[in-house]
């Protein structure tokens, strides 16, 4: 029951006007970045940063929730309308989608996709709910070896999921991590990699790095390739109604979209992306008539765009329970909430547990305001996918400058900015995918913290960690998932997961 | 046959392979303690290294690999520069000029960069923009931003 009172006292604290209005700003902008081709939730998530920072870590937490939640509405518009994906994880979308839109279907796709997705959204806040403060509960009992583990297992699969060269995600983690040495240690106030900077003495800021890394090369990656006006199809208001087979054929790819999204949230990696996947394979394994995928099957529509929006709640659990982002989007979060002085992690629920509940009453609101807000302005949304680059990057280039620049009031922190979007273009042109790298700056800290505090408690004896089960099973699988990948056959994917868009 | 572009890549992993080996070393300066009583080098010591590692088995696997990357046309290099300028001048004039004159110049140069064609539209955008910057930041956020000479 204590449950449900902190559930009702988070929808008290949620109805407040700066809350409703940051739920209501945050999904209107991730629709619109769902929509828009090029920059991807992550990226925005980023230019919100400092736009956060006046109010408290609960509105921004939501405000941040509400683009990633809305980009994985607003994707499906375009998938649908345009055979454009909208951001990564609506690629899948495109296969049937864009077919069922040929067929005259388009109101219907759309209209299930919306209902879908409340759906799944409903079902992932309810999973994030219930599952969130029991995990949390018995984190507390976690130990300095735990979370070097959970890290060490985190960073393994990390490397191998986000990347075509698993040895280019795991140099990107490495690479972040050092970064994060930069500047005075915590635990012994020794400068490091300042060679007599003032500016370095405190290391560098993560929203410069993460704004160059995600925003800026962005920019600079469209602003050099050719631009081809895409042709929308118009949808309108009065076409979006299913008929009643089409409605009993979504029902089941809905609910299992929702559950196996989820889970799969609670991978590290691209994990929004790779539940459209493995959604839609299921959806076709099972289907009585798989003929009809890729030829207009509402099953191949409907499931994966279920399943990319409860995978934005299944991931929520691992930032807020362990303190841990196994994707990028959470570890903007992270670090926005660590620039509001709140920390993540099992003791969230002991010392701010407001934070986690308010934030659960206002995803309900924020799901609600997104079905409203897409079903009936679909068409809208529609035209802005054809607004031209030429007129929207300078406006975001600008939004980069100024937002950076007002955090701290450093120009340092710009030309910092600056170098990693150059730096981040041709990473991206090279294929060295970006999230592991900030993933690695944000966990940095933690991770020397967690090893030395292990080396410390153990006296350098690393063989005691046998005596740790959870230490050594988590250790243990990530031993297990390397030998696989030695072992098991090279096999290409067909994912091909443009970078900055895919998390 | 098309051309190829992987040469800056193998230097930039090289490169890497160096800011390995150098963190490393540069950490071991800063003490490595012992495994009972870590110093503050010791974690950036393995970095370090693992950084070298991960860059010389990239490194090996490029030399390897046939190059596949397309160049990057003069086009393409030329609009790479001009926007990493004008970028790079915004943060050189705005304490200067403040923020309204050179958000406004920036803008209208990202535009021509880009190709938006006539001087009427990347005014218009650029104008929209300096306006949507003035009221986010100076009357939304009461960020204070230097309005240099012009301001």
């Amino acid at each position: 029951m204590e449950g449900f009172a902190l559930l009702y006292s988070g929808f008290v604290n949620s109805f407040t006007t700066v809350n409703l209005v940051a739920c209501f700003v945050g999904a209107l902008i991730g629709t619109l970045v769902g929509v828009l081709p090029g920059l991807g939730p992550t990226a925005t998530m980023v230019l919100m940063l400092p736009f956060t920072l006046p109010y408290g870590p609960t509105t921004g937490l939501i405000m941040l929730t509400g683009v990633w939640y809305g980009a994985m509405y607003g994707g499906s518009t375009t998938s649908v309308l345009v055979n454009i994906p909208g951001e990564a994880a609506s690629v899948v979308t495109c296969i049937d989608g864009y077919q069922m839109c040929r067929q005259g279907r388009a109101g219907s796709a759309l209209a299930l996709v919306a209902m879908g997705s409340f759906v799944a959204g409903t079902i992932g806040i309810l999973g994030l709910q219930f599952f969130a403060p029991v995990l949390g509960n018995a984190a507390l009992s976690f130990g300095p070896p735990e979370f070097l583990c959970f890290m060490i297992l985190a960073f393994v699969l990390l490397s191998n999921l986000s990347a075509e060269a698993p040895l280019k995600g795991a140099l990107m983690i490495a690479l972040g991590l050092f970064l994060s040495t930069i500047g005075i240690t915590p635990m012994d106030s020794y400068p490091r990699f300042t060679f007599g900077s003032e500016k370095l003495m405190l290391g560098i800021d993560f929203l410069p790095v993460a704004v160059g890394l995600f925003g800026v090369s962005e920019i600079l990656k469209i602003a050099i390739e050719k631009y081809v006006k895409p042709v929308v199809n118009q949808v309108r208001l009065r076409e979006l109604y299913p008929n009643r087979e089409e409605m009993r054929r979504s029902i089941g790819p809905t609910l299992r979209g929702s559950i196996l999204g989820f889970f799969v949230g609670l991978l590290p990696g691209p994990c929004t992306v790779i539940s459209t996947f493995v959604a839609y394979a299921l959806e076709k394994r099972i289907s009585k008539t798989p003929h009809r995928f890729g030829h207009g099957a509402v099953e191949g529509v409907v499931a994966p765009e279920s399943a990319n929006n409860s995978a934005v709640m299944g991931s929520m659990i691992p930032l807020l329970t362990l303190g841990i982002p196994f994707a990028a989007p959470s570890a903007i979060m992270l670090a926005g909430l660590r620039m509001h002085n709140v920390e993540p992690g099992p003791m969230l629920f002991v010392t701010n547990p407001d934070v986690f509940w308010t934030f659960i009453a206002a995803m309900y609101l924020g799901n609600l305001m997104l079905l409203v807000l897409n079903l009936p302005l679909v068409g809208a949304f529609a035209r802005i996918a054809v607004i031209r680059p030429p007129i929207l990057m300078p406006i975001i280039s600008l939004i980069c400058l100024v937002g950076v620049y007002s955090v701290r009031n450093s120009l340092f922190d710009v030309w910092v900015m600056i170098a990693a979007g150059v730096v981040g273009y041709f990473l991206r042109r090279w294929k060295y995918p970006i999230a592991p790298f900030i993933i690695g700056v944000v966990l940095g800290p933690t991770t020397e913290n967690s090893l030395r505090q292990t080396l410390l408690m153990f006296k350098g004896d690393v063989s005691l960690i046998v005596d740790r089960p959870l230490s050594i099973t988590l250790l243990a699988l990530a031993a297990a998932f390397l030998a696989y990948k030695f072992m098991a056959p090279q096999k290409t994917y067909a994912l091909q997961v443009e970078e900055g868009k895919s998390l | 046959m098309r051309r190829v572009y992987r040469k800056p890549e193998t230097f930039f992993v090289l490169f890497l392979l160096v800011l390995g080996v150098g963190i490393s070393t540069i950490s071991w300066g800063y003490g490595f303690g012992s495994l009972n009583k870590p110093g503050p080098g010791l974690y950036p010591f393995f970095i370090g290294l693992a950084i070298a590692i991960f860059s010389l088995f990239i490194l090996i696997a490029e030399f390897r690999a046939d190059p596949v990357e397309p160049a990057l046309d003069r086009a393409g290099v030329t609009k790479l520069v001009f926007m990493t300028l004008t970028f790079s001048l915004w943060i050189v004039a705005m304490p200067l000029l403040g923020y309204v004159a050179v958000t406004l110049l920036a803008t209208y140069a990202f535009c021509k960069i880009m190709k938006l064609e006539g001087w009427r539209k990347p005014l218009a955008v650029s104008a929209g923009t300096t306006l949507f910057i003035y009221l986010l930041f100076d009357h939304w956020l009461y960020i204070d931003l230097p309005r240099g000479l012009l301001g």
